[in-house]
């Protein structure tokens, strides 16, 4: 054991600022919208975060529920079980994804939350990309609440351009999901605010890719996977909207003042570590805490790329609105093929100057879990990188075993302190 | 994650296993094979096989095979450059894992794991290329970690629509026959030709047909052809070469409708779920041995998927409008209607008394809808049992007593 070990971690809010305190108060506000939401004058529409309609939705004046979202602020404020064991009770095995159940729970159960009352589905878009439950969520809700429901289905990119009649069909669905609006609520569409909206778009997924990149400075400014997991809210849920826009100018501000004052994630960065994988929400601060422990610092992640990769390109162009929007759509992680998803982690792991990677596969998520030992062992053997495979669940804290994934981490990190200390050559570490 | 790591390329000192069963080049025994029984018999043995000697022998002859991953393919396409299209539905109950757990994760599906360990141990060697339907997520990451375990095949993850209502979809999936096919030709090394793909739909169609036949005459008689005779006959289809698959189903319906054995009390039951990994043989025979007549299923959807395909005009068309307006209502695919009204219909059909939710372990896209059925089914008072197995299950108590419980509630209240 070295030293590292045994100092107190600094807490986790020390270098956060700003930005978290701005990102609980949009939180709050967007939860207390909802709850006033619903009916004919403000209808509401269910979607998913992966390749989502937002901006086309709000156009027409919906308030928008990310059931997904939901999901995960309820576990991370430990309410997932109950919603999950009522799902259960209902007929949900115990091998269906937890988010499912979560959120199927949680509407059988009335729809409280701790952050205030879910409204039910006037509409429910169904954006097929990236997971192919989805579709099976969807249909649930769309029998339960009898709501009508229309499928965007995105095809799976598995080519860095993507094809053009998967373009063409992309934005083809998107004038037929129009039209639909168009008559569902007796609104015109009108292209000119869309084109606004989108501008908006823009400036908060540049900010946010923005934010993302400032992981690539020694030492890293940010927390790249716990920090930048709070701020996939904005991006994820207000996107389109001027507070998301103006959300990550605050961020961006902040950060430089960290590397100006040496506000840094951790007062030594020792492990500059890329992680993979859906967090487990129910022990969030406990998982945080053995990154911290061991000085290692995530200066980027994947899942924050959930919602779409803007980082690398995928952005909307108010000038060419729905192909752009087709273009996200099919940029999203999770509906990336493996060969691309292992192209872009050999990309990060460069630019970035990672020393280690740390996998966390979801119990229930096969979307984005099935094939990571896969990319274990081509960290390991193609790559080089030592790296760390665990396993939990993101929504169901009956699966996250604290002890064994702790021990797991500490022998993990403690040999990469140990070789870096020895100046040991990098070699294979499969802890 | 305990199991060792295999580096690509290296294989273990036992490995591959020794093909246990050889067939002619010529597939010769199935052709003297005097009846339903010696028919049943070879079937059995070449799908018990995780090496497929049908794929084998086809190779040793000069031919080039591609292997699909269930539940649906246009293998018309596969049949159309001249290669033998194979659906490869798990690795069976005698296959043991040794390194496709470490590569795929704790928490999957038998069948994903047991077509991956045939991979890495080169049972799968006779297959010139994969294709992966996106019928569920581990489908699709399955083509991707087949990219890199076996960077000299050709591999493929083919995108089924999920969007029924639109205008769009049909071209789309056009498009994505021609990519499909675009990779196929390099590996078959011959240009596709619509006047060949004329000629497969022409024969897939009288496979589907005599398919249904069968399935017709096991749910009017079950006495006459026992549902592993069935399921196996059927089965057979999706390894043989067609043509000789066709030349086996007419002699055996020949036979079959001569058949006239004694009908015993059962209870009529529609089997759901088992659309991807299958079950074993040997619970297949309990189902019947419990009291259980299976009188619907979707053990080999992929050989009725839809009726004739037309080969005037556009045959690629053609063959992507039978996808998309086949009425068929399984987990993998978005439901034409509800859930509710899907197995209602199916259990009003085949005039079942109840309905056995047989789920693969870990498949999400069955157990989910399990639960919206079952709501419909309780509305109604249509009883139920629900179960699951996985393609390795060795032991049938627990499964036994909960059959014959279910139907003597039923045939006995």
């Amino acid at each position: 054991m070295t030293g590292a070990a045994g100092a107190a971690p600094p807490r986790e809010g020390d270098f956060l600022d700003s930005g978290r305190e701005l990102q609980r108060r949009l939180v709050e506000e967007y939860y207390r919208g909802l709850a006033e939401a619903g009916g004919p004058q403000r209808p509401v529409a269910y979607m998913l975060v992966g390749g989502n309609l937002t901006e086309i939705v709000r156009s027409f004046g919906y308030e928008v529920v990310f059931p997904e979202i939901v999901a995960l602020n309820c576990a991370i404020k430990h309410r997932s079980l109950e919603n999950i064991l009522h799902a259960e009770a209902m007929g949900y095995g115990l091998d269906v994804c937890g988010y499912v159940k979560n959120d199927l729970g949680l509407q059988d159960l009335g729809g409280s939350t701790p952050f205030g009352r879910i409204p039910r589905p006037d509409l429910l878009v169904c954006s097929f990309s990236g997971c192919y439950v989805y579709v099976k969520w969807w249909e649930a809700l769309a029998e339960s609440y009898g709501a009508p429901m229309f499928t965007y289905d995105v095809p799976y990119l598995r080519e860095e351009v993507p094809y053009k009649e998967d373009i063409q069909y992309m934005v083809a669905q998107l004038w037929e999901f129009v039209h639909q609006l168009e008559k569902r609520t007796g609104r015109a569409f009108d292209m000119e605010e869309l084109k606004r909206v989108l501008r908006e778009t823009r400036r908060a997924e540049e900010g946010w890719a923005r934010y993302l990149r400032a992981g690539r400075l020694r030492p890293s400014p940010i927390e790249a996977y716990f920090e930048a997991i709070f701020y996939m809210f904005p991006i994820n849920v207000l996107r389109g909207t001027a507070q998301a826009a103006d959300f990550y100018d605050v961020v961006n501000a902040e950060v430089e003042r960290r590397v100006r004052e040496g506000n840094l994630p951790l007062p030594e960065e020792k492990v500059r570590v890329l992680v993979e994988g859906v967090p487990p929400y129910t022990n969030y601060r406990t998982f945080w805490d053995f990154f911290r422990k061991w000085g290692a610092v995530s200066v980027v992640a994947t899942y924050p790329k959930v919602g779409g990769l803007f980082d690398r390109g995928f952005l909307h162009d108010p000038a060419r609105p729905f192909e752009s929007i087709a273009e996200y759509s099919l940029g999203a992680y999770v509906n990336q093929s493996w060969t691309l998803r292992r192209k872009l982690i050999q990309e990060y792991l460069r630019e970035y100057s990672v020393d280690a990677v740390v996998i966390h596969g979801i119990k229930s998520c096969r979307s984005f879990t099935a094939g990571q030992g896969d990319l274990r062992d081509w960290l390991i053997h193609d790559q080089g990188v030592p790296t760390l495979y665990i396993e939990s669940d993101h929504q169901d804290p009956r699966y996250f075993a604290p002890a064994q994934i702790k021990n797991r981490m500490d022998a993990f990190f403690e040999s990469l302190d140990q070789r870096r200390t020895t100046k040991a050559p990098a070699t294979e570490v499969a802890a | 994650m305990a199991a060792p790591l295999l580096t690509i390329g290296e294989r273990t000192e036992e490995e591959p296993a020794a093909p246990s069963l050889e067939l002619s080049n010529d597939l010769a025994e199935f052709r003297s094979a005097a009846g339903v029984a010696e028919m049943v018999r070879l079937a059995g043995e070449v799908l018990g096989d995780p090496t497929f000697p049908v794929a084998r022998a086809w190779k040793r002859a000069g031919g080039r095979s591609v292997a699909t991953f269930p539940v649906y393919t246009p293998q018309e396409l596969i049949h159309a450059l001249g290669m033998l299209p194979v659906t490869v539905q798990g690795g069976g109950e005698n296959l043991e894992i040794t390194h496709a757990d470490a590569l795929l994760g704790s928490f999957l599906c038998s069948i994903s794991k047991s077509t991956l360990e045939m991979a890495l141990t080169g049972r799968l060697d006779a297959f010139e290329g994969f294709v992966f339907p996106y019928i569920c997520d581990v489908s699709r990451n399955l083509e991707g970690i087949f990219a890199r375990s076996l960077p000299g095949k050709m591999t493929h993850m083919l995108h089924l629509p999920q969007n029924f209502g639109s205008a769009a979809t049909l071209p789309f999936l056009i498009a994505e026959y021609r990519r499909l096919l675009a990779k196929l030709e390099r590996v078959a090394g011959r240009a596709y030709d619509p006047e060949h793909l004329r000629a497969s739909l022409a024969t897939f169609n009288r496979q589907r047909r005599l398919v249904g036949e069968l399935a017709d005459l096991r749910r009017e008689r079950p006495a006459d052809l026992s549902l592993v005779e069935m399921y196996l006959l059927t089965r057979l289809g999706s390894t043989l070469p067609r043509e000789l698959h066709i030349e086996l189903l007419e002699r055996a319906l020949a036979e079959l409708t001569a058949r006239h054995r004694k009908p015993r009390d059962a209870l009529r039951v529609v089997v759901v779920g088992p659309f991807c990994e299958q079950p074993t043989l040997d619970l297949l025979s309990l189902l019947e041995e419990s009291g259980c007549a299976v009188v619907g299923e979707e053990f080999q959807m992929l050989s009725r998927w839809y009726g004739d395909v037309p080969s005037e005009g556009d045959p690629l068309e053609n063959l992507a409008r039978a996808y998309l307006e086949a009425p068929v209502d399984i987990g993998v695919r978005a439901t034409p209607t509800t859930k509710e009204a899907g197995i209602l219909a199916r259990v009003e059909r085949t005039g079942a008394q109840g309905v056995l939710f047989l789920t693969a372990k870990f498949c999400e896209p069955a157990l989910e809808d399990v639960v919206l059925y079952r709501r419909a089914l309780e509305k109604r008072n249509i009883p139920y049992l629900q179960m699951e197995f996985e393609e390795r299950s060795t032991t049938y108590e627990q499964a036994r007593l909960q059959l014959e419980t279910f139907v003597e509630s039923q045939l006995f209240d």
